[in-house]
């Protein structure tokens, strides 16, 4: 509960504080927002199969995202970026999406 | 595919399961996780805002961009209005200047015999109308719609035939004229062509056609629209005018000095 309470918020403080994303991050924070969309379906499942732990729910997420923005800045320097950002891309998107089947079978049992 | 089946197979944080393993620890960093959470919702949205602030931005650069097109269009026409004028001007004085004795009057006469030949003057005459344009399924295949080398091929076939003159969608063809594609267009002189494409040129009414369709060029338009189902119409016209090339201008070559 207190988790989708402070997504919430976090989502309200977003749009009413409008923080500008220096120029230097804006590439990366789409590639950020999959890694944390993997994170928080990965920690869903967890929890949906009782071994959620909230730590290692933390240091996922900061290590996902860090690792994903990582990638892709390296491949901008060599000039491979949005290929790695595809890469990124298709990786976690499978992972979401295993991790929604899982899910949904947790939850409907269907 | 070994790395997608283990991505597959193992998509959740495997800390999860070693975490748990271990003995269950009383719940702590419950504040990390609210501020988290809050960070992500605030990334959300975030990205979301700044994708639908640049959306309009992108819209606007774009529409500044074809303005910019347009005016640059509208500068070449209007210049090449001015080369036309200046073009006559031109001819005027070479007149004046000549005087009247008689190698200014055969000076002139060849200069007469070949200004039309270069494509320096607006000629008019019979000869045929060629109308080419894509297939109407061209959609995807590049090869069903009409290239620069189908346009060259035709050119090339249509002096092949005779022609003494030939202009495509009204720019005139000298022999400094480039028919070549860019991106999506095919240009004349550097001028983008629209479809469809009518190339008319000036010949004998009697054998144009008829060689035409003999040569080469004919036999590769034919393959074209039967295989490819490009239009491709040609008719005598009894009157063409045919502009003047406006782009004449010889670069590099000069008078030789004898």
């Amino acid at each position: 509960m207190i988790p989708l309470l402070g997504l919430l918020a976090g989502i309200v403080l977003g749009i009413v504080l409008e923080p500008s994303i220096p120029q230097v991050l804006q590439p990366y924070l789409p590639i950020a927002i999959v890694a944390a969309m993997d994170a928080l379906f990965g920690a869903f499942r967890a929890y949906l199969e009782g071994t959620f732990t909230d730590r290692v729910f933390v240091v996922s997420f900061i290590s996902n995202v860090l690792i994903a923005a990582a990638i892709v800045y390296v491949g901008d320097q060599i000039g491979v970026g949005s290929q790695l950002a595809t890469g990124v891309v298709v990786v976690l998107g499978i992972r979401i999406f295993t991790n929604a089947a899982a899910i949904r079978r947790a939850l409907f049992h269907a | 595919m070994d790395l997608l089946n283990q991505i597959i197979r193992q998509p959740v944080d495997p800390d999860y399961a070693v975490a748990a393993a271990r003995e269950h620890e009383p719940p702590r960093g419950r504040w990390a996780l609210t501020v988290l959470a809050m960070i992500i919702g605030a990334l959300f949205a975030v990205a979301a805002l700044q994708t639908t602030r640049t959306a309009p931005a992108l819209e606007l650069e774009r529409t500044e961009l074809i303005n910019r097109v347009r005016n640059a269009e509208g500068e070449q026409d209007q210049l090449q209005g001015r080369v036309t004028s200046l073009t006559q001007e031109i001819a005027t004085l070479r007149a004046a200047a000549l005087g009247d004795d008689d190698a200014a009057h055969s000076l002139e006469a060849r200069i007469d015999a070949l200004d039309p030949v270069v494509g320096n003057v607006g000629v008019a005459g019979p000869g045929v109308l060629i109308v080419v344009d894509d297939s109407p399924s061209a959609t995807a295949e590049a090869r069903d719609r009409v290239l620069d080398i189908d346009l060259q091929v035709l050119a090339n076939g249509l002096w092949e035939a005779g022609a003494e003159a030939i202009s495509i969608n009204g720019h005139r063809l000298s022999n400094l004229t480039a028919i070549r594609g860019a991106g999506d267009a095919i240009t004349v002189d550097y001028r983008s062509l629209t479809r469809p494409y009518r190339v008319e040129a000036i010949g004998d009414p009697r054998t144009l056609q008829a060689r035409f369709v003999e040569s080469l060029a004919g036999a590769w338009w034919n393959d074209l629209a039967q295989n490819r189902q490009m239009r491709y119409e040609i008719s005598d016209v009894k009157q063409l005018d045919l502009a003047a090339d406006p782009g004449i201008v010889l670069r590099h070559a000069g008078r030789a000095t004898s």
